[in-house]
């Protein structure tokens, strides 16, 4: 075959640019560490990083969900721990009252107290979070009880979604802690120990402590359906945490570039693009114009 | 026999002839980068005198080393190359637009939005998740819109570059006919013809990088050139090549006869290689392709948001409210769609509730909303797999393509280093003609001392 200067020039040109790109592509992929820049670097891998950001980005939705409604849910247990320990202080006043040795302005002491703590439970049962009022269900702009007590709320629970499983409910119902969809009226038990401790009804008094009683047990309930959601939480956070790290994880195998695999493939081209230099040299000075 | 003054004559002629291979030769030298230069040898003859051997030498011109089957297949590889490079360089732009791994996609609306309902959920009641929910569903349509018009962009770009190169091709076609005709003129006249061929040959390399280009020598010297299975160019005659859309908005390329006066003809089902091929099939398959797909994903997953947002209730007990405005069809959805004028500016209008009892704190819609990223949509994928195998399918495209460039960019140099196997200039060879036509001259030089100093040596003798 007849070598001519232009394919001789030609050669020379393709081979250097040929390993100029493998070095240059080589040498980007070592020094970002990203060896999917863009989809065609590698298709499959840019398809599964699309999906995998899609999932990721899900995950970390329901991880703020869920930093957002921690807030609430803890203040609606804290408040059903307070409101146990009121009914607690009920209970002790109740059995106090039914003590024979007491007088009647001694009772009627006591149903002040009492009056006051009914006060306290109504302003527990219409705490604020930062959705709006914890046990009115869906309707947090309204106070969960007037001050006789009466329920103004529903019974609708705030549901979210915290994982792909179906949504969660989050809220504890007010109805069912406080008022008789829980089986015990409590505001209008503790009406019915101030009257009874008011007019010195020794045997409504005593009808009060098993109320009361049976109170308590509903608002212990009520805590503890609130502990499981909290507990739900942490267990969703402590799965969807995991879930976060192995879809970055995977996200990182499929995008990034082996640090040690690049960095040997920029060493190995660059000594490949020294070498095709040298050659090009020979080659073109095996032409030069001193044969004439 | 010869006499001494016949031989002088023969030293003249040689000294001729050795001039005319030095002179070819310094052409070739010259030439031996210009483009499309072919290597020319000169043509020496012994010189004949009638019936009688003179021994003398002519030079009776020169050849062209010439394959015109490696010509037709550098054509063709060039036409090819050309084709897959311009389709690979439109594509590049497509997988820019759709390039998540760069920031530039589709994806952070998608997740954007779906993050929006989620955070809704968590607090239906507030203003901010709800302004939160419009601004994603805003940023969802806005990229749409962004995405569709670049393509819509690219479309139209790549018209008026066929349109352009359309043009181009009918510029060199006329410049080929008018050297059709100065090498029929120059060759009936005996005249060497060469420089105007390699003229001809570089338009015509020129040619087949802008569409697929067969020619035909005839025995005058002119070639017929076929571009898309029409005649460009036979004899001093042209053809033009235009580009117009097909209702349905593809590429349509015509063949029209020059002036117009003759009919035109449809070739766009022929057209095979070149940048007008790649320029048509990244344009109509392509793009169309991706765009069509685009707009489907955009159009299926508005109405899925849709039909959950209207089944929802706002905050002032509204139902039946679209979130999007996106039309009834799939066609030019995502340039089309907008945020709905039932909700634009109206966070209250967020239908989170799914019961108007549910007021203001339900958020079972908002679930339900943010579940429908998690839905099939009509393709049996749901949103975010769809948008991934788009990604997928154009980098699949993409990647594939740069092979074929790469392929066809082999096959180019190979079909390229057996054309200049032919007719490059080889400077060994070149040094090794110069040696031997400055020794045959320096020789006839001798031999012209020769017969002289025997014609001096005759005279002094037959003068004595």
């Amino acid at each position: 075959m007849r070598v001519t200067e232009g394919m001789k020039y030609s050669q020379v040109l393709s081979n250097l640019a040929n390993i100029t790109s493998q070095h240059a592509k080589a040498a980007q992929e070592a020094s970002t560490g990203v060896r999917v820049g863009k989809p065609s670097d590698d298709p499959i891998a840019a398809a599964e990083l699309a999906r995998l950001s899609a999932s990721s980005s899900q995950t970390k939705a329901h991880l703020s969900t869920i930093d957002a409604v921690r807030g609430d849910a803890e203040l609606t247990e804290s408040t059903l721990s307070d409101a146990s320990d009121v009914m607690a202080r009920l209970k002790e006043i109740a059995l106090q009252g039914a003590n024979g040795e007491l007088t009647a302005e001694d009772r009627k002491t006591l149903g002040i107290e009492v009056a006051g703590l009914k006060d306290t439970l109504l302003k527990l049962g219409n705490v604020r979070g930062t959705r709006g009022y914890l046990f009115s269900g869906s309707q947090v702009t309204t106070a969960a009880f007037d001050p006789a007590g009466a329920f103004q709320g529903d019974d609708t629970a705030h549901v979210v979604q915290i994982g792909n499983s179906t949504p969660t409910a989050v809220s504890t119902s007010g109805a069912e802690a406080f008022v008789v969809a829980g089986g015990r009226d409590i505001f209008a038990d503790v009406q019915s120990l101030a009257t009874a401790l008011s007019t010195d009804n020794i045997a409504a008094i005593r009808q009060s402590i098993d109320d009361v009683g049976a109170s308590q047990t509903q608002l212990v309930n009520a805590r503890a359906r609130s502990g499981l959601v909290l507990s739900k939480l942490d267990t969703s956070q402590s799965v969807l945490s995991s879930l976060d790290t192995e879809q970055q994880k995977r996200a990182q195998t499929e995008g990034a570039a082996d640090p040690y695999e690049s960095y040997t493939r920029v060493t190995s081209l660059g000594q490949s693009l020294e070498r095709a230099i040298a050659v090009s040299k020979q080659i073109l000075d095996l032409g030069g114009s001193n044969r004439f | 026999m010869s006499s001494l003054s016949q031989l002088l004559y023969t030293a003249r002629d040689s000294l001729t002839a050795q001039s005319y291979g030095l002179s070819v030769t310094g052409q070739n030298i010259t030439n031996v980068n210009t483009p499309g230069y072919v290597k020319r040898d000169p043509l020496l003859e012994t010189l004949a005198l009638g019936t009688a051997t003179t021994g003398s030498v002519t030079a009776t011109g020169l050849r062209r080393a010439t394959d015109v089957y490696i010509e037709r297949r550098e054509l063709s590889a060039r036409g090819s190359a050309a084709a897959a490079s311009e389709q690979d360089k439109q594509l590049a732009s497509v997988e820019a637009l759709f390039n998540d791994l760069g920031a530039t996609g589709m994806g952070q609306a998608i997740d954007g939005l779906f993050s929006s309902f989620s955070a809704l959920a968590a607090n239906p009641n507030d203003p901010t998740s709800r302004g939160a929910v419009l601004g994603a569903a805003s940023a969802f349509a806005d990229r749409a819109n962004s995405i569709a018009n670049s393509l819509t962009d690219s479309k139209n770009e790549l018209l008026k570059q066929a349109q352009e190169t359309a043009a181009e091709i009918n510029k060199r076609a006329q410049s080929i006919a008018q050297l059709n005709q100065r090498i029929v003129q120059a060759e009936t006249q005996g005249e060497d013809a060469a420089d105007l061929k390699d003229q001809r040959n570089n338009l015509l390399l020129g040619l087949s990088e802008l569409v697929d280009v067969r020619t035909i020598p005839d025995n005058k010297g002119s070639i017929i050139v076929q571009a898309s299975g029409t005649t460009l160019v036979e004899g001093t005659e042209a053809r033009s090549l235009s580009v117009d859309l097909h209702a349905d908005g593809s590429l349509k390329l015509m063949s029209t006869s020059v002036g117009g006066a003759g009919s035109s003809t449809e070739v766009t089902q022929f057209l095979t290689g070149g940048k007008l091929a790649g320029i048509k099939e990244a344009r109509d398959v392509d793009l169309f392709d991706v765009s069509s797909r685009f707009d489907k994903l955009v159009f299926d997953v508005a109405n899925a948001v849709n039909t959950q947002h209207a089944a929802g209730f706002g905050q002032d007990g509204v139902t039946g409210r679209n979130l999007f405005d996106v039309g009834g069809v799939p066609t030019d959805a995502a340039r089309n769609i907008r945020l709905g004028a039932a909700v634009a500016g109206n966070p209250a209008a967020v239908a989170a509730a799914s019961d108007a009892l549910t007021l203001p704190g339900g958020s079972g819609n908002a679930v339900a909303l943010a579940d429908v990223f998690n839905t099939p949509l009509s393709g049996g994928r749901n949103a975010a797999e769809t948008y991934g195998d788009i990604v997928g399918s154009i980098g699949q495209k993409k990647s594939a393509l740069a092979q074929s460039v790469e392929t066809q960019q082999a096959i180019k140099e190979q079909v390229q280093a057996m054309r200049e196997a032919v007719s490059g200039v080889s400077l060994d060879e070149e040094m090794v003609s110069l040696t031997k036509y400055q020794r045959a001259y320096e020789a006839a030089g001798r031999v012209l001392a020769t017969v002289d100093e025997l014609m001096q040596d005759l005279i002094n003798r037959v003068g004595r």
